[in-house]
C-alpha cells in the first residue's frame, strides 16, 4: 500500500516489544498491587507460625516422631501453598475480571510472551520467597528441637534438598493455578478448579480400593509436591526426581492449555 | 492510516459486523458513528487485534496491528470499558504498560500531565470517578506517542470541562498529522470535532462521508411558512411540493424553495408572516440515516388518551 503523505507524526522512538521488557512489565504489575503482598505475607506467616508451633510443642517419641524432620517443620506449607495458588490465579484470571487484559493484549498483541512472562515472574518470586521462608522456618523450629530426636541441621543429608524441594513443589503448584486462571479466565472458577481438582480430588480418589489408583495418585500434583519436601524417602513413593518431573509436567500441561487457546480467543 | 476491508464478525448466528470497509486517513478527525449496538466497539477491537474477524481484515499502516514490532507507537487506544486493576495507582498502571515497549518514566509522567492526572498519579484507580478513569485511558492511549489514536466513546462520563478538553485534544492530535478515529453515538458531539464520518448501523456501513456532505445528502431542507391563509396556499403550491401542518397557521414545505413559495403567495395575493428556510440538522440527518438500524427502538405509539366512556 502506498501512502502519498507519510504521517507527519513524531519520529519513531526506539520503542518496541522484547521479552525482557514484557518480563519487566509483569514484575512491575506483580509488585504494585496489594493482593500480592497480602498473599505473600500470609504464606510466610503460615509457614513460620506452624513451624514454630510444631517445634515448640514437639515431644520426643510422641505421635510425630516417625515424621520426616523437614516435613514436620514445613507442615504450614500445605496452607501457604493455597495462598500462593490464589496469587497465581489473581495474576492471570484477575486481569480478566478487572478488564486490564485488554490493555495488556493491546500492548503485547502476541499474547504468548505475556503468559510466559507471568509464569516466569510468578515462578521466580514464589520460589525465592518459599526458599527463604523454608530456611527461616527450619532454623527457627530447630531452636526448639535441638534436644529432641528431631534435631537436625541444614547440612544433614537431604535437608537442604527437601527445603528447596518443598519450595519447588509450592512454586509448581502455583504455576498450575496460574495456568488454570489463564484457561478459565475467572477467579472463582479457577479457584474452584484448583481446590476441587488439585487439592480435594486426590483425597477422594484415595478412598477407592484399587492399587492402580493409589499408584497413579502418587504422581498427582499435591502428592508429588509432598515427596519433594521430604528429607528422607517416603515409603512407597516415587523418587524425588520422578516426583519433580511429574509435577513439572502437570505445570507444563496447565500452561499449555491457555497457551493454545490464547491466540484464538477474543479478549 | 487505518483500513477495514470487508470486516465481518459473527458470534454464533448473530452477525455484529457485516462486510464493513472504510479507510481512516491521517491528519483528520474521523467520527465513527452509530446507534448503540451498531458494532462500533467490536470493529475497534478488531482493529486492535483483540477480537479476531470472522472474515475480512483490519490493517494499520498496511499490516495487521499485531504484526507491528511496537504497536503502542502505531495505535493508542481507549476502549469502551475500564481496563485497569482497581488496586494499582494510575502511575504504576501506565508504567507497567510502558515497560512492555521500553517507554521511559519521563514519558509516563508527561502523559499523566497531558491528561491532567499528575496530582492523582499516586492514587489507586479504585477511587477514580468515571471521568478520571476516561482520562487515565486517554493517557494510556498517548503513551507510545502513537501515529494513530482510536478512542471509543471518549466523552462518556466527562464533565463539560473534560468534554472541551477532549475536543481540543482530538483537533490538535489531527493537526499534528495523526490519524484520529473516535466512536460516538452522539451526532452532536461529532459535529463539533469530526471532519469525516463513518456511519454504521447493525454492523453495516451506512455512510462514509464528510460532515458537510452528510447534511447536504440528507437533503431534508424545508421551509417554514406562517400565513393566515395557510390552507389556501397549500392548495396552490406547484407540483413537487409536500406540506405538513405545524400549527394553525403554520406549514412545513419541502420540494419547493422559499423564493418559489414567495412567488406563489404574491401571485395570489396571500399574506405571509414568515418564510424561513431550514436545513436539516446533523442530528436529524443521522436519525434519518440510522432509523432502520436502531437496535432498541422506543415504542412511539401515543398513550391511549383517557377514554371517557
Amino acid at each position: 500500500m502506498t501512502t502519498t503523505q507519510a504521517p507527519a507524526a513524531p519520529a519513531p522512538a526506539p520503542y518496541g516489544i522484547t521479552f525482557p521488557r514484557v518480563l519487566r512489565s509483569e514484575w512491575h504489575k506483580l509488585r504494585t498491587v496489594r493482593s500480592t503482598w497480602i498473599t505473600a505475607l500470609s504464606a510466610v506467616l503460615l509457614v513460620l507460625g506452624v513451624g514454630v508451633l510444631m517445634g515448640a510443642t514437639y515431644t520426643s517419641g510422641g505421635g510425630d516422631s516417625d515424621v520426616d524432620t523437614v516435613v514436620l517443620v514445613l507442615y504450614g506449607s500445605q496452607l501457604s501453598g493455597v495462598c500462593l495458588a490464589v496469587l497465581g490465579i489473581l495474576v492471570t484470571a484477575g486481569e480478566y475480571s478487572s478488564g486490564l487484559v485488554r490493555a495488556t493484549f493491546a500492548a503485547v498483541p502476541g499474547r504468548l510472551p505475556v503468559l510466559g512472562a507471568k509464569a516466569a515472574v510468578l515462578g521466580a518470586a514464589v520460589f525465592v520467597l518459599c526458599l527463604l521462608t523454608n530456611a527461616a522456618a527450619f532454623l527457627t523450629a530447630q531452636l526448639f528441637l535441638d534436644d529432641t530426636d528431631q534435631a537436625a541441621s541444614l547440612t544433614d543429608d537431604g535437608v537442604l534438598g527437601a527445603l528447596a524441594g518443598n519450595a519447588a513443589g509450592v512454586t509448581l503448584l502455583a504455576l498450575v493455578a496460574l495456568g488454570l486462571g489463564a484457561a478459565l479466565r475467572s477467579v472463582p472458577g479457577a479457584l474452584g478448579a484448583f481446590i476441587g481438582g488439585v487439592v480435594v480430588l486426590p483425597e477422594v480418589l484415595g478412598m477407592l480400593p484399587y492399587d492402580a489408583v493409589d499408584t497413579a495418585l502418587r504422581y498427582f500434583p499435591t502428592q508429588a509436591a509432598g515427596v519433594l519436601g521430604s528429607a528422607t524417602p517416603l515409603p512407597g513413593a516415587p523418587s524425588a526426581g520422578a516426583a519433580l518431573l511429574a509435577l513439572a509436567l502437570w505445570a507444563a500441561a496447565a500452561l499449555a492449555v491457555p497457551a493454545l487457546l490464547l491466540r484464538r480467543r477474543d479478549a | 492510516m487505518i483500513r477495514a476491508e470487508r470486516l465481518t464478525k459473527r458470534y454464533g448466528d448473530r452477525t455484529v459486523v457485516r462486510d464493513l470497509s472504510f479507510t481512516v486517513r491521517p491528519g483528520t478527525v474521523t467520527g465513527f458513528l452509530g446507534p448503540n449496538g451498531a458494532g462500533k466497539s467490536t470493529t475497534l477491537r478488531m482493529i486492535l487485534g483483540l477480537d479476531a474477524p470472522t472474515h475480512g481484515s483490519a490493517t494499520v499502516d498496511g499490516r495487521s496491528y499485531a504484526a507491528h514490532p511496537a504497536p503502542l507507537t502505531r495505535v493508542g487506544a481507549l476502549l469502551d470499558a475500564r481496563s485497569f486493576h482497581p488496586g494499582r495507582t494510575a502511575f504504576h498502571h501506565l508504567m507497567a504498560l510502558a515497560h512492555t515497549h521500553g517507554i521511559p518514566r519521563s514519558r509516563v509522567e508527561h502523559v499523566l500531565g497531558v491528561a491532567g492526572l499528575s496530582d492523582v498519579a499516586g492514587r489507586r484507580v479504585k477511587g477514580f470517578s468515571l471521568g478520571m478513569g476516561q482520562r487515565l485511558g486517554i493517557a494510556a492511549a498517548l503513551l507510545g506517542d502513537p501515529a494513530a489514536v482510536v478512542l471509543d466513546e471518549p466523552v462518556n462520563g466527562l464533565d463539560p470541562e473534560g468534554v472541551l478538553w477532549i475536543r481540543t485534544l482530538l483537533t490538535s492530535l489531527a493537526a499534528e498529522g495523526r490519524t484520529v478515529l473516535v466512536s460516538s453515538h452522539l451526532m452532536s458531539e461529532m459535529a463539533l470535532t469530526a471532519d469525516r464520518l463513518v456511519v454504521i448501523g447493525r454492523g453495516r456501513l451506512l455512510a462514509d462521508t464528510t460532515v458537510a456532505d452528510l447534511v447536504r445528502d440528507a437533503g431534508a431542507a424545508s421551509v417554514l411558512v406562517v400565513s393566515p391563509e395557510a390552507d389556501r396556499l397549500r392548495a396552490l403550491l406547484p407540483a413537487p411540493a409536500r406540506t405538513s401542518p405545524e400549527g394553525p397557521d403554520t406549514l412545513r414545505v419541502t420540494g419547493v424553495d422559499a423564493p418559489g413559495i414567495g412567488r406563489t403567495a404574491a401571485a395570489h395575493g396571500i399574506e405571509l408572516h414568515a418564510l424561513t428556510p431550514e436545513t436539516a440538522s446533523l442530528e436529524q440527518a443521522f436519525m434519518d440515516l440510522t432509523r432502520d438500524s436502531v437496535e432498541y427502538q422506543a415504542d412511539r405509539r401515543p398513550e391511549p388518551q383517557g377514554a371517557a366512556a
